[in-house]
C-alpha cells in the first residue's frame, strides 16, 4: 500500500540493530493504551456481555438473537445478502479498476499526477454527496431516464432507484479508487524489464500481460480486495439512501435496529455477526499470505 | 487487424485504454459535478441541468441553524482528532520503525488494526462502552471515537516516511555530540514533518467525513454536519444538501492543494 514514500515498502518492520535515534520503546504506550482500552475492550465488551445492554425493548437472552439470526430464513438472507453483495462489488472494483491502475502505472508518464490527484479528490467528498449525485441521475424523472426516452431506448421511465442496481453502481463508485490504488502500488513494483523479457523471447503483448504482468499483480488485487470488501461489508448509506430499504443487509438493519426499533440487544447481535465476517475475511487474507510465502 | 495500417494497429491498445480512462473519471466525477452544478439553481426543486445561476442556497446553508451548528461541531472535532491522533500516534510510529520495540510486527498490525474493522460495529460497542463510563453522548465520545479511527492513518504515513529516511542523520548527530532531545527536534522531527502533515490532514478528513460511526452519538450539540445532512436528505430532498456538499468539497480540496503546494501529493499516498 504504501509505496510511494519507502524505499522497501511490504517488507516487515525490522528491529534496526544500529542506531535508534532518540526513539524510546515507551513511545509506544500511549497509543497502545488508548486503542486497548477504547477499541479492544468497547469491542470485547459487545462480544461478551450483550445480556446486560440497556434496551427499549424486551429482554431475551443473547442466544435468542444470534439463533434467530442464522437460523430464520428471513434473517439468514440478510446475513447471506451482505456477504454477496459485498462480493459483487468487490469483482466488478477489480475488473473496472484493473485497467486504470495498467494505464497509471505504465501509460500515464506525465500525466500520472492528475491521475492520481483525480483519483484522490473524489475520496474527499462526502459520501453524501456522491450518493445525492447518484439519486439525481437514477431519479424517475432524472438524467438517465431523460437520456434514454430521448433516444427512444425507453417509452416510459424506469424506477432505477430503490433496487440492487443503483445501490451496487453507488458503492463501486465510492470503492474503486482504494482497489485501484492497492492493484497501482504493486504494479510499480514489478521491474519492467522482466515485460520485456517475455516480450524478447517471443510473446505477444496480450500473452505478456496474461502470462507475466497479471499473475505478479495478484498481490495487489489481494490487498485491494479486503480493503474494498470490509468496506463494502460495513457500509449502509448508500443502502440507505439508494437502496430505500429494498435491498437488507446487516449494516442497514443495525442503523434500522438503533434509530427505529431501538432492539438494542439484536443490534448487538448483528454488529458480533458483522465482526465475525470481518475477521473471517483477514483470516483469509493471512492465509493467503502465508501460502504464498510457501511457494515464493 | 491487418485491416488497419500499422501506425494505428500498434496503438490500439493504448488509444482504448485512453478512452476507457476518460469514460472512467466521467463515472468518477460526473456525479459530483453534477451536486455542485445543482447547488446553484434557481428551481424550488433538484434540477440537472440547472436553471439560473443563484448563490440562495448557501445563504440558505448559512441561515439553516442544525447546518451552520453541525458544520462548526464538525470543524472543532476534526481539529481535535487530528491533534489527539497526532499526541499519541506519531510517537508510537516513530517508535515501532526505530524504537526497538519487542514484536514491532504484531504492534504494527494492532496499530492499524481499527481500520479492519467495520466502522458501525466500532461506533455501536463505542456508545455502550462509553455511557457506561458515565461519559454518553457528547464531544468528548466523538472526539475518543474519532481518534481510535484516525489513529491508523496518521501512524501509517508517519511510519512510511521515517522508515524511508537512513537513521545515519541521527547517528551522525549522536556523534557529533546532540543529546536525543536535541536529536530529536533538530533531526528527526523536521525529516518526518511531511509524514506528520499528511497524516495529521487525512485524520481531519476521515473525522469530518465520518458518519457510521458519528450518527451514534448524535444529540442537539453533538451532530456532525453528516449527520444533520443525512436526517434532512431522509425527510426532504431541496438544492440545499448540495449547498453543503459543495461547500465540504472546497473545504477538503483547499486542503488538498495545500498538501501538493507544500509536500506533494505523494506524502497523501499511504494513508490512502
Amino acid at each position: 500500500m504504501s509505496n510511494t514514500t519507502s524505499a522497501t515498502p511490504s517488507a516487515p518492520l525490522r528491529r534496526t540493530r544500529g542506531f535508534a535515534g532518540a526513539v524510546s520503546p515507551w513511545w509506544i504506550l500511549l497509543a497502545g493504551a488508548f486503542l486497548v482500552f477504547f477499541f479492544v475492550a468497547p469491542i470485547a465488551n459487545n462480544l461478551l456481555n450483550t445480556d446486560n445492554l440497556a434496551t427499549l425493548a424486551e429482554r431475551n437472552p443473547p442466544s435468542f438473537y444470534y439463533k434467530k439470526l442464522l437460523t430464520d430464513a428471513y434473517y439468514l438472507k440478510i446475513v447471506g445478502v451482505t456477504v454477496a453483495l459485498s462480493v459483487g462489488v468487490t469483482l466488478i472494483c477489480v475488473l473496472v479498476g484493473y485497467p486504470v491502475a495498467l494505464y497509471l502505472v505504465r501509460y500515464a508518464g506525465r500525466w500520472s499526477g492528475l491521475v492520481i490527484f483525480l483519483l484522490i479528490a473524489p475520496l474527499l467528498t462526502s459520501i453524501i454527496m456522491r450518493t445525492f449525485g447518484w439519486r439525481v441521475i437514477f431519479a424517475r424523472r432524472g438524467i438517465l431516464n431523460d437520456f434514454l426516452l430521448s433516444i427512444d431506448m425507453l417509452e416510459r421511465p424506469i424506477m432505477f432507484l430503490n433496487g440492487p442496481g443503483s445501490v451496487v453502481v453507488g458503492l463501486v463508485h465510492v470503492l474503486v479508487p482504494f482497489m485501484v490504488l492497492s492493484i497501482a502500488s504493486v504494479l510499480r513494483s514489478i521491474d519492467p524489464q522482466i515485460e520485456e523479457s517475455a516480450r524478447i523471447l517471443g510473446a505477444n503483448r496480450f500473452q505478456t500481460f496474461l502470462r507475466v504482468t497479471f499473475p505478479l499483480s495478484l498481490d495487489g488485487i489481494g490487498t485491494g480486495f479486503i480493503i474494498v470488501f470490509l468496506l463494502a461489508n460495513g457500509s449502509f448509506v448508500t443502502l440507505l439512501l439508494l437502496g430505500g430499504g429494498e435491498l437488507r443487509t446487516l449494516p442497514l438493519l443495525i442503523y434500522q435496529q438503533f434509530t427505529i426499533s431501538r432492539d438494542f440487544q439484536f443490534a448487538a447481535a448483528m454488529s458480533n455477526v458483522l465482526l465475525a465476517i470481518a475477521v473471517g475475511c483477514l483470516y483469509l487474507q493471512l492465509r493467503l499470505i502465508r501460502r504464498k510465502g510457501v511457494k515464493g | 487487424m491487418n485491416w488497419l495500417p500499422y501506425s494505428v494497429s500498434s496503438r490500439l491498445p493504448r488509444l482504448s485504454l485512453v478512452a476507457y480512462m476518460v469514460a472512467f473519471f466521467v463515472f468518477l466525477l460526473g456525479p459530483i459535478f453534477i451536486v455542485v452544478a445543482i447547488s446553484f439553481t434557481t428551481t424550488e426543486f433538484v434540477a440537472f441541468p440547472p436553471k439560473g445561476f443563484t448563490w440562495r442556497w448557501y445563504e440558505r446553508f448559512f441561515d439553516y441553524e442544525p447546518f451552520v451548528n453541525s458544520f462548526i461541531v464538525s470543524v472543532e472535532l476534526a481539529v481535535a482528532t487530528a491533534l489527539l491522533g497526532g499526541f499519541i500516534g506519531i510517537p508510537a510510529a516513530l517508535a515501532v520503525v526505530r524504537g526497538r520495540v519487542p514484536f514491532a510486527d504484531s504492534i504494527m498490525t494492532f496499530l492499524l488494526s481499527p481500520l479492519s474493522m467495520p466502522l458501525i460495529v466500532i461506533g455501536f460497542s463505542l456508545l455502550f462502552f462509553l455511557s457506561a463510563l458515565g461519559l454518553g453522548v457528547s464531544f468528548l465520545s466523538l472526539l475518543i471515537a474519532h481518534t481510535v479511527i484516525s489513529v491508523p492513518y496518521i501512524v501509517r504515513t508517519v511510519a512510511g516516511v521515517y522508515r524511508s529516511i537512513s537513521p545515519d542523520y541521527e547517528e551522525t548527530a549522536a556523534v557529533l555530540g546532540a543529546n536525543r532531545i536535541q536529536i530529536f527536534f533538530y533531526i528527526t522531527l523536521p525529516m518526518i514533518k511531511p509524514g506528520i502533515f499528511a497524516g495529521m490532514l487525512f485524520a481531519m478528513l476521515i473525522s469530518i467525513d465520518n458518519l457510521p460511526i458519528s450518527f451514534f452519538f448524535g444529540s442537539y450539540e453533538t451532530n456532525t454536519l453528516p449527520v444533520v445532512m443525512l436526517s434532512y436528505l431522509e425527510h426532504q430532498f431541496d438544492p440545499s444538501v448540495a449547498a453543503a456538499s459543495s461547500i465540504q468539497l472546497v473545504v477538503a480540496v483547499i486542503g488538498l492543494f495545500i498538501v501538493e503546494r507544500i509536500y506533494g501529493l505523494d506524502a497523501m499516498a499511504p494513508a490512502t
